[in-house]
């Protein structure tokens, strides 16, 4: 198609999706705050304008291509346009750069910058906000320009939906429901808000304070590298690519006063190998299958909210990070005549949900403290040290080699292709054929024992996961194993990674991944011999007790509406005198009919004498729903609950009081 | 025994609507009609039974003046402030309410009897100054005037 841009003829593609994506296709940028390629347009912030035809200006994100169309894209007016707009929004942003977290990478404070803006014609408009430190995500509305990436990402891509608009006009803002703390929704703390906000409005919880109390209190200072950190961090520096870049980082981190730096993707190939049996096992045996791998904590928290009839699908393996803590405080620290409690445990990854993983109950007190790559950035930055003149030195033993297959976790398809490779002698894998049924979504299908099919899928996005699990559950989709990354593009893609985080950004991130992988001379796990030798001498063999002890771990559903009671028959009289019955109404109890049990339970107790004393209340979740309906009579939980067996366990209760 | 959270009601409106979420406006406006107010464990029923987040829920609640988060009174009161009602001495019809019953707009009185807000435009300029009870329109008020139609209502009340 043939358009005119400032006066110049110029040839775009037939099917570009708006003008905005044409221009910047032909090498024109033109200024946005609120433009994602990879979500719906939204058209808000009205920076986008372009000059149609010589008379209209209209937004070019929500402007189709036509022939002959004659565009202008730096008129003196649309010039005025977008320096009105930036003021506007200056005028009610906190505007604090100097602390700000995104101070450097904020694109609003770029187009400030670059369209000159010294003095404001609009007096400050502060709006009434607070900050949300509730969890790993911090959330401050002062910096927020209702831009709307945040929510689309969260709605779209990510298919939660844990923040959203709310008020109207000036008062409008992005929040969680009734404003609640992030920490009590269903946000899975992926930091995909974090990684498309184009301003300070949200960011992670930068917890490096927490590294240099651990380093002044002499403490033994371990620190530990995740794959996707050593392919994105030269980007603060504006470095390119750097194939030893991990080892430069462990150099970097032993002068900083860390005893020893080991290997996140040593733990991988860990992870791997006990994978591939736990999968081997059930693929034989027909059980819990298709698998869903759990090196992911933000799928892992968006299956205990969402799909708690499938936990037992969830490989049990811990994620690398988690076993490599396990294996450093329970194996390490006794073998080198250590005390656990004196080892402080640093891992470096690309991800903010790693940060709530390490506080997880069941696993609390592995990983003392989580840095993403951008607090590693921030350290190089303090130290003064040049990161291209450090010399590499090589991660400690004996956790400090990995296989090709350990290094790829950092993107999609790592996990699932180390898991086949781990299997592929064992149980004679061959013809593996890899397909890309849709963006994100790949098939994997592969023979194995005597011309038995395996398949497998390969996922990125919890949107797209959603729609897997929907064919899954439908009967549709018929896979033995689904590998699953929260983020575009796999742990590459993490929100603790450095700015852009964009697909473009993504992709370079992998295909440096991909040639940091490709020059490792050890092919698969299986040839790892310091990991071969943690079986030798602790685990035995895979999935023995021992290896359950320290690489297993367990899941439970998880509430993702965080109030807990609801009076429905309060009954104002003491606890002694009466007997509380407490219906779920959550998704899994409430689609089994748990209502109508709710609706029977008035009934009786508004029209039947033995239950005068018996008071009614609702909750959410009782965190059982692979056996909803739930029903809690006193604290006894009635599962696969019917009125009669509620009602019968009243009955015994009520005579036991 | 009373009940203080009957989702019956809920049902019934979930069900005239078909557990469509294309209908929340429309459930949202049920659930205001029937509890004056759009109350959180609602919302979080509803956000189940649509499979909606209830963020999303939060946020068309927020959006529109027809909904409210808070209890509405018995007698919800929306007192126009649009221009003709201004002219015509809106101002004066507000003092007399804030002294009749004793709130600001926006809130309500302890006993839930009424809440006050204050309005742009009723549409109902030719009646300036004009204020709505619940769905009754009142035209051609002075503060003496409104002062009685409260009175009744609480009488009502009593009686």
């Amino acid at each position: 198609m043939k358009i005119i841009v400032n006066g110049k003829e110029t040839i775009i593609k037939d099917n570009e999706r708006n003008m905005l994506e044409a221009l910047q296709h032909i090498g024109i940028e033109i200024p946005n705050l609120c433009y994602l390629s990879e979500a719906s347009t939204f058209g808000a912030c009205r920076m986008c304008l372009v000059e149609v035809d010589g008379k209209d200006v209209v937004t070019s994100c929500t402007l189709s291509p036509r022939e002959g169309m004659r565009i202008r894209t730096n008129t003196p007016e649309i010039y005025e346009l977008r320096r009105g707009i930036l003021e506007l929004i200056l005028a009610s942003h906190d505007g604090d750069c100097p602390t700000c977290e995104r101070n450097g990478s904020c694109k609003l404070q770029k187009y400030a910058e670059d369209f000159g803006i010294r003095k404001n014609r609009f007096s400050k408009n502060k709006k009434n906000t607070i900050t949300d430190y509730s969890s790993p995500i911090v959330r401050d509305n002062s910096k927020c320009i209702l831009c709307g990436d945040c929510v689309r990402v969260c709605e779209e891509i990510q298919s939660v939906g844990a923040i959203d608009f709310a008020y109207r006009g000036f008062n409008s803002q992005v929040v969680p429901a009734f404003e609640d703390g992030l920490s009590l929704t269903e946000c899975v703390y992926c930091g995909q808000c974090v990684a498309y906000c184009p301003t300070g409005a949200l960011t992670f919880r930068n917890d490096l304070d927490e590294l240099y109390k651990a380093l002044k209190k002499k403490k033994t200072v371990i620190g530990m590298i995740a794959p996707a950190v050593r392919v994105a961090i030269q980007e603060e520096f504006g470095l390119s690519s750097d194939m030893v870049m991990a080892g430069r980082l462990a150099s970097f981190l032993r002068m900083s006063g860390f005893s020893k730096v080991f290997d996140v993707a040593f733990a991988a190939d860990l992870v791997a190998y006990e994978e591939a049996y736990e999968f081997k096992d059930r693929l034989i045996n027909k059980k819990a299958l298709p698998q869903l791998t759990s090196c992911c904590p933000g799928w892992v928290k968006f299956v205990e909210q969402f799909y708690p009839d499938y936990l037992e699908n969830l490989s049990s393996v811990q994620s690398p990070q988690q076993a490599l803590g396990s294996v450093i405080k329970e194996i390490y620290a006794r073998e080198n005549g250590l005390n656990k409690e004196d080892i402080y445990l640093v891992s470096f990854m690309p991800c903010t949900a790693k940060k709530h993983e390490a506080k997880r109950e069941e696993l609390e007190g592995l990983v003392d403290l989580v840095l993403t790559t951008r607090e590693l950035a921030q350290m190089v930055k303090t130290s003064g040290m040049k990161l291209k003149n450090i010399v590499p030195e090589p991660f400690d033993r004996p956790y400090g080699i990995s296989s090709q297959s350990g290094l790829s976790f950092g993107k999609t398809g790592g996990v699932l292709m180390s898991v086949l490779d781990v299997l592929k002698d064992d149980i004679h894998i061959s013809d593996v054929v890899i397909t890309e049924r849709e963006e994100g979504i790949k098939i994997v299908e592969a023979l194995y024992g005597e011309g038995q099919t395996v398949r497998g899928a390969i996922v990125y996005g919890l949107g797209n996961v959603r729609a897997i699990m929907k064919e899954v559950q439908a009967g549709q989709l018929n896979v033995d194993v689904i590998e699953v990354m929260a983020c575009n593009h796999g742990c590459i893609g993490g929100g603790g990674q450095p700015y852009p985080n964009d697909t473009v950004t993504r992709k370079e991130r992998a295909m440096s991944l991909r040639d940091t992988v490709g020059i490792n001379s050890i092919n698969s796990p299986i040839e790892n011999f310091y990991m071969r030798e943690l079986y030798q001498k602790h685990f035995g063999q895979p999935l023995s007790e021992k290896a359950h002890h320290i690489l297993h771990t367990t899941y439970k559903p998880h509430r993702r509406i965080a109030e807990t009671n609801i009076e429905i028959m309060p009954l104002p009289v003491p606890e002694t005198e009466k007997t509380t019955v407490k219906v779920c109404l959550g998704t899994s109890c409430y689609a089994k009919g748990s209502y109508k049990i709710l609706a029977d339970l008035i009934e009786s107790v508004k029209s039947e004498e033995w239950a005068k004393n018996v008071e009614v209340m609702g909750t959410f979740c009782t965190e059982n729903c692979g056996h909803s309906p739930n029903v809690l009579v006193g604290d006894q939980l009635v599962s696969e609950a019917t009125t009669e067996k509620v009602i019968e366990a009243l009955k015994t209760q009520i005579v036991r009081t | 025994m009373p009940i203080t959270r009957n989702f019956s009601k809920v049902e019934e409106i979930l069900k005239k609507h078909a557990y469509d979420k294309k209908n929340l406006i429309k459930i949202l406006l049920d659930v205001q009609k029937e509890y004056r107010h759009l109350p959180k464990d609602v919302i979080n029923y509803l956000g189940v039974a649509l499979d909606l987040p209830p963020a999303k829920i939060y946020g068309v609640g927020t959006f529109y003046a027809q909904f409210s988060l808070k209890p509405k009174g018995q007698y919800a009161i929306s007192i126009c402030d649009g221009t003709a009602c201004h002219m015509q001495g809106s101002t004066s019809l507000l003092q007399a309410i804030e002294k009749e019953i004793g709130i600001k707009p926006g809130e309500v009185t302890p006993d839930l009897l009424f809440s006050l807000d204050q309005v742009g435009c009723l549409g109902a300029c030719a009646l300036a100054p004009a204020m709505v009870i619940n769905e009754e329109v009142y035209g051609n008020l002075t503060p003496e005037e409104v002062t009685r139609i409260l009175k009744n209502l609480k009488e009502r009340k009593e009686a």
